[in-house]
């Protein structure tokens, strides 16, 4: 097995560090998006069937 | 072997006329003789180790994060312009996504350009071209983030403003970068294209559409773009005839750059102060591009009468690190031209900016 110098072993530290993150901040951005459009479904659909348009299943 | 001697001795690259764009082949790579630069380059990625030691602050160099900020900036202002009903998430999001996508671009130049990066003062210190980031490792990030970036801007606005930013990305890295920029003297013409779809994206982001209101301030980045870079490589000239990048001083002169500098900026001034006049701009809008204007437009013509890039740069003939704002005295026309080329795209976009905060903000 290859031995790493400490000098290869702290920067894949940092880089693991940093991709977990940035993975972190991603699913948290997937999470507020997908939050932010069922809203903006559920808006649309209150806004149809106050105008009397049919919303495609039971109301 | 590359020594230290070498580098005095090594003949310049071939000038006008007979100017030949260094292009790289695929295959077995061959040492040319005398090629110190590009040979040290090769040494270096032939004894990389296997395990990386690159930093997450190389990875973060490779976005350009100076390019960024202004991505970021005009972004925003072409979202705030708009005038959609967006809200306050979403448009940090697009943002974001506007940003990373831009860097993704940026990083995959760095990739593909890393032998050519390494020739230049200017971006010898870049990760990849400096050995600190594999090349391969710059590709894959790049590509990782662009498709991340324009799936999550698709999801959390509209579909136009992802595909806009997918042209965006693959405009600059496959088009500009690939095709444009060895062929042509007229590369960072139709490639400063690349760099005008930000405020477009933002608007798209915003609304839904890209009016035509949206395309003025693609226009103006777009006309922006070649006086601001030639007067640049004005002063660094040997450095793109040293990597075999055909810049127009390289390619037609120092002397028909700065005509062409002039021309372009006769065109751009007006198309500048244009949104004050249709509506798009307000009175503080108007004054900016005016005034900034006739600045841009006497610093051209002082420009064009100087002999600005007629000797070569002073980081050049002293031999150091290329410096942005320390050049030849005939050269400072061009220096003054590029820096307050700057300042007065980022007035324009401000003015807007501000006019339209105070609108919203208003009673």
């Amino acid at each position: 097995m290859r031995r790493l110098t400490p000098e290869q072993l702290n920067a894949r530290n940092k880089r693991s560090i940093a991709i977990a993150g940035v993975l972190v901040a991603f699913v948290v951005l997937v999470f507020a998006v997908t939050v932010l459009n069922l809203k903006r479904n559920i808006d649309a659909r209150k806004d149809a069937i106050a105008a009397g348009q049919p919303v495609g299943y039971a109301q | 072997m590359w020594c230290e001697t070498d580098r005095g001795k090594r003949p310049r690259a071939p000038m006008r006329p007979g100017f030949r764009p260094y292009r790289p082949r695929p295959g077995p790579r061959v040492k040319p003789e005398g090629d110190g630069d590009r040979m040290r380059l090769m040494a270096r990625t032939e004894s990389a180790p296997a395990i990386s030691t690159a930093q997450p602050g190389d990875f973060f160099q490779l976005l350009k994060p100076r390019v960024m900020s202004l991505v970021i900036f005009t972004a925003v202002t072409g979202l705030v312009v708009a005038g959609g009903d967006i809200d306050w998430i979403s448009a940090t999001i697009a943002i974001l996504c506007i940003a990373v996508g831009a860097g993704a671009a940026g990083a995959l130049n760095m990739a593909l350009e890393g032998e050519t990066d390494a020739l230049m003062r200017r971006t010898r210190g870049r990760p990849v071209a400096a050995g600190r980031v594999n090349k391969n490792d710059a590709m894959t990030f790049g590509v990782v983030l662009s498709i991340f970036s324009v799936m999550l801007l698709g999801m959390t606005t509209n579909w136009l403003a992802g595909g806009l930013l997918l042209l965006t990305i693959v405009y600059y890295a496959g088009f500009y970068t690939l095709l444009l920029k060895r062929r042509t003297p007229q590369n960072i013409v139709i490639g400063g294209a690349a760099g005008a779809f930000p405020p477009v994206i933002g608007w798209a982001a915003a609304t839904g559409h890209a009016p035509w209101q949206a395309w003025l301030l693609f226009l103006i980045i777009f006309l922006w773009t070649p006086p601001h870079s030639w007067a640049l490589a004005l002063y660094s000239a040997g450095d793109y005839a040293k990597a075999g990048i055909p810049m127009m001083p390289v390619a037609r002169g120092a002397r028909s750059t700065r005509l062409q500098i002039l021309l372009y900026t006769l065109v751009f001034v007006p198309m500048a102060i244009a949104p004050g006049l249709t509506g798009l701009g307000g009175p503080i809008y108007l004054g900016v591009s005016i005034l900034g204007g006739l600045g841009f437009l006497g610093l051209a013509i002082r420009l064009w009468r100087s002999r600005a890039g007629d000797q070569p740069d002073k980081a050049e003939a002293v031999g150091r690190e290329a410096a942005l704002y320390d050049v030849r005295a005939e050269a400072k026309p061009a220096r003054n031209l590029f820096a307050f080329s700057i300042l007065y795209l980022t007035a324009l976009f401000a003015a807007l900016l501000v006019e339209r905060l105070t609108t919203l903000t208003g009673p």
